[in-house]
């Protein structure tokens, strides 16, 4: 089985149903507090997976006091870029050319590597060549699409390219095998200026009037100036639905006919002149008509040819690019053979904001060479952080490699096991933390878990020097320091939830409500955690088969971090008479999850 | 006065007996390359060995064949877990380069004329890979198998044919200006083997 590393998960608030919308601030009302109080966080409900995430990849709002996680912050796209030459797109562009790079970046269709332009041309004798090289013309002549990795060509897909710059739009106007074809805008052209379609168009023209193929984008432009002419003209009667006709329900005239006697329309029997006559459908390729072609033997007979290997397969083929000129898909054969150079997809930078107040939580130099940003609150400088160690206390002290394989070893069922919390506060004021964890694990098999220090203070992140001279000067802090710099604090500075029940006061000793460990801005602390045993579930009966991962130790575990913080009137709404100098009490609460490790299983 | 970094590892290359060889005189080959095993390492004209190649005839003879390219830490000959004697461990078509930290696995191996063997590639024992042929880097060929002319196998054995049209002169006239530059880089010392 493998090794399991401790890990700790924080539950976004955003998650819970009670403070949706609700910012739990210092003001938030105390009722909802008790509904959390009530209801244990289960880590292994089915929910619980969209909620919990690594510290690292929270962000904190400033002005609600909230953790935000990815899944409730709102998005906003700073820039549009191309991975490839990161050239900055424009949003105007987006919207008329597509969100490709529209310059000279391809990917490879077989392997998506970056493809690169090259020469055809052979040089006329690379024996001479070490000598007029330099003096010889730069490449020209045919060019091609190579990927260095796979070594594919778009030679094998029959597109050369005359120019080495301006690549997309040569594509667009290439087929498969080299044939030109219209652009959209060329189209247009030819279509405003019909003389000159005749002379350079007719050929294709004359092909497509025999009921030739036509490309995706010649189809529609077909059909959709055979449907404007339909409807410019209701008096079109040639029905080809002649039982319909006389109803004229498939006549768009009609039914805005039926729509003025609702709406009583004046002109009523101006429209009731014209007889309404059903439209007709296209009947050539000139109207867009395209016949299927149902016999595919000649793909069937492709695809053995080229075997596996040489079929397309679904990731390539949802990596091609939409392409206007491509066949009707009907019956194609859809083989390796075929695909084309895919133009990058543009990434995006975004800010970040808080849905609430919408406030920026994270925002991105607008520059793409630049990975800096320009605000970006990461919760983990708002809120302490949490380490897990396993504490082996038989080893002795220090906790050795014993202790060390423990950690990424198994438990051991119905056996008491300790576990070291490390507290690490980012914040300049010392913060109070209280701990609740529920007695048993939730889920079908309860482990029992004890928190030795519900309730302690964790120093603020001063600076480093203060805590070094402090130390040098005073002689009975040196004193206490000595050795693994190990400061232990009385019962009654961790609040003092139950008892000292832990006798003697030995080093190793465990004692209730002390902390185990103290540094400059950190506080260890002690759970014991008993595991369940895997064969026997908490209503009786068989174990049966484990579910994944139901032998994971997981703790739920709340926490409440209580601190003073300089009332800046940075809060939206915030009383602005207030004293500068005052304090304000701030506090957060929010469930974490401590994953420590796999029960063995007997 | 050297320089010269001495590394704290024992020397690799006093282990082992020192095979015979049969070197061509137009030959690269770097003084710290390393030949082991008890059969014959025969490399014909022109080809380059890079240093701390290792060519290992532990599991039958080695033949390189001309204008081939053995880059740095590639490992020719490596006998695999349950490896036996063969007539011909591994065998190298002409112009076959095979790259730092590639495997060839020994057992009538067959590196065809023209091919690549990748960066950190694999090829099993037994395994014939046909005439240029491209391994990219870290791809494995499995003992046995049987790689055709003019194929590509890349991102874990994807395999496809190479339908550029290679110019093969082209191709070898670039191997055979690589070659002159490494000639005069590698200082070459073919005394130290025989």
């Amino acid at each position: 089985m493998a090794a399991l590393t401790p890990y700790t998960y924080i539950q976004c608030p955003c998650a819970d149903p009670s403070t949706l919308g609700h910012p739990s601030g210092p003001n938030a009302p105390t009722d909802t507090d008790a509904d959390e109080d009530d209801r244990t966080f289960d880590p292994r409900a089915p929910r619980s997976n969209y909620s919990l995430y690594p510290l690292e990849y929270l962000l904190y709002c400033e002005d609600c006091h909230q953790i935000r996680c990815p899944r409730c912050i709102a998005e906003e796209i700073v820039t549009y870029y191309c991975p490839n030459c990161l050239f900055e797109v424009p949003s105007s562009n987006l919207r008329s050319e597509g969100n490709r790079c529209t310059r000279n970046c391809f990917q490879c269709p077989i392997c998506i590597g970056p493809l690169a332009i090259t020469s055809l041309e052979t040089k006329p004798n690379p024996g001479l060549l070490a000598a007029s090289d330099n003096t010889a013309a730069p490449h020209h002549g045919p060019y091609a699409l190579t990927c260095s990795y796979c070594h594919w060509s778009s030679t094998e897909v029959g597109i050369k390219l005359d120019k080495p710059n301006n690549v997309h739009a040569q594509l667009a106007r290439l087929q498969n095998g080299g044939a030109t074809r219209l652009t959209g805008k060329e189209r247009k052209e030819r279509r405003a200026d019909p003389s000159k379609a005749q002379d350079a168009d007719g050929r294709r023209r004359g092909a497509s009037r025999d009921g030739q193929d036509l490309d995706l984008e010649t189809q529609f432009t077909n059909l959709k100036t055979f449907y404007q002419s339909q409807l410019a003209d209701p008096e079109s009667s040639d029905s080809g639905l002649a039982p319909l006709g006389d109803l004229g329900y498939s006549s768009p005239t009609s039914l805005s006919r039926i729509m003025h006697l609702y709406t009583g329309g004046g002109r009523q029997d101006k429209k009731a002149k014209s007889r309404v006559g059903a439209m007709r459908e296209a009947l050539g390729s000139g109207e867009g008509l395209q016949l299927a072609h149902l016999d595919e033997s000649a793909a069937i007979a492709a695809l053995q040819a080229a075997g596996h290997d040489g079929t397309a397969s679904t990731t390539q083929l949802l990596e091609q690019p939409p392409h206007l000129g491509a066949a009707h898909p009907h019956g194609s054969a859809r083989l390796a053979a075929s695909l084309r150079p895919i133009p990058y997809l543009l990434r995006t930078k975004r800010s970040k904001r808080c849905p609430l107040c919408r406030h920026i939580i994270s925002k991105p130099e607008a520059k793409i060479q630049t990975t800096r940003f320009r605000i970006r609150l990461v919760a983990g400088t708002y809120i302490p952080s949490l380490a897990i160690r396993a504490l082996s206390l038989s080893s002795g002290n220090p906790p050795g490699p014993a202790a060390a394989a423990a950690a990424g070893g198994l438990l051991d069922p119905l056996k008491p096991a300790h576990f070291l919390l490390t507290f690490k506060n980012p914040l300049f004021d010392p913060i109070k933390v209280t701990l609740g964890a529920p007695a048993a694990t939730p889920g079908r098999f309860a482990s029992r878990v004890t928190v030795l220090c519900p309730a302690f203070e964790v120093d603020a992140n001063t600076d480093v020097w203060d805590e070094a001279l402090k130390d040098g000067g005073g002689g009975e802090r040196d004193k206490e320091r000595g050795g693994r710099e190990r400061r232990r604090r009385k019962g009654e500075d961790g609040g003092g939830s139950g008892g000292g029940g832990g006798g003697g006061g030995g080093q190793n000793q465990l004692e209730v409500g002390k902390i185990w460990e103290r540094g400059r801005n950190w506080v260890s602390i002690v759970v014991e955690v008993v595991p369940a045993s895997l064969q026997a579930p908490v209503g009786g009966g068989q174990p049966g088969l484990l579910q994944e991962d139901e032998d994971v130790l997981e703790i739920p575990m709340f926490v409440r971090v209580e601190w003073e913080a300089e009332a800046g009137g940075d809060e939206v709404g915030a009383v602005v008479s207030r004293d500068r100098e005052a304090k304000e009490k701030r506090e957060l609460a929010y469930w974490c999850v401590l994953g420590l490790g796999r029960i063995r299983q007997s | 006065m050297s320089s010269k970094r001495l590394s704290i590892l024992p020397p690799v290359s006093s282990s082992g007996p020192k095979p015979p060889v049969h070197f061509s005189s137009s030959i690269t080959i770097a003084d710290s390359a390393l030949l082991t095993g008890t059969h014959q390492v025969t490399v014909l004209s022109e080809s380059v060995i890079h240093p701390r190649a290792r060519l290992d005839s532990s599991a039958g003879r080695l033949n390189l064949g001309r204008r081939c390219i053995v880059h740095e830490r590639a490992h020719l000959g490596l006998v695999p877990t349950n490896g036996r004697f063969t007539e011909a461990a591994v065998t190298l078509g002409d112009y076959v380069a095979v790259e730092v930290g590639a495997v060839v696995e020994a057992g009538n191996t067959v590196v065809g004329e023209g091919s690549t063997v990748g960066v950190g590639a694999r090829v099993g024992a037994g395994a014939v890979v046909g005439k240029h042929c491209t391994l990219t880097p870290h791809t494995e060929i499995a003992a046995g198998a049987v790689v055709p002319d003019f194929t590509i196998v890349f991102s874990n054995g994807m395999r496809r044919t190479d339908r550029r049209g290679v110019a093969v002169e082209l191709k070898n006239k670039a191997v055979a200006r690589q070659i002159d530059v490494l000639r005069r880089m590698i200082p070459s010392n073919p005394a130290k083997f025989v």
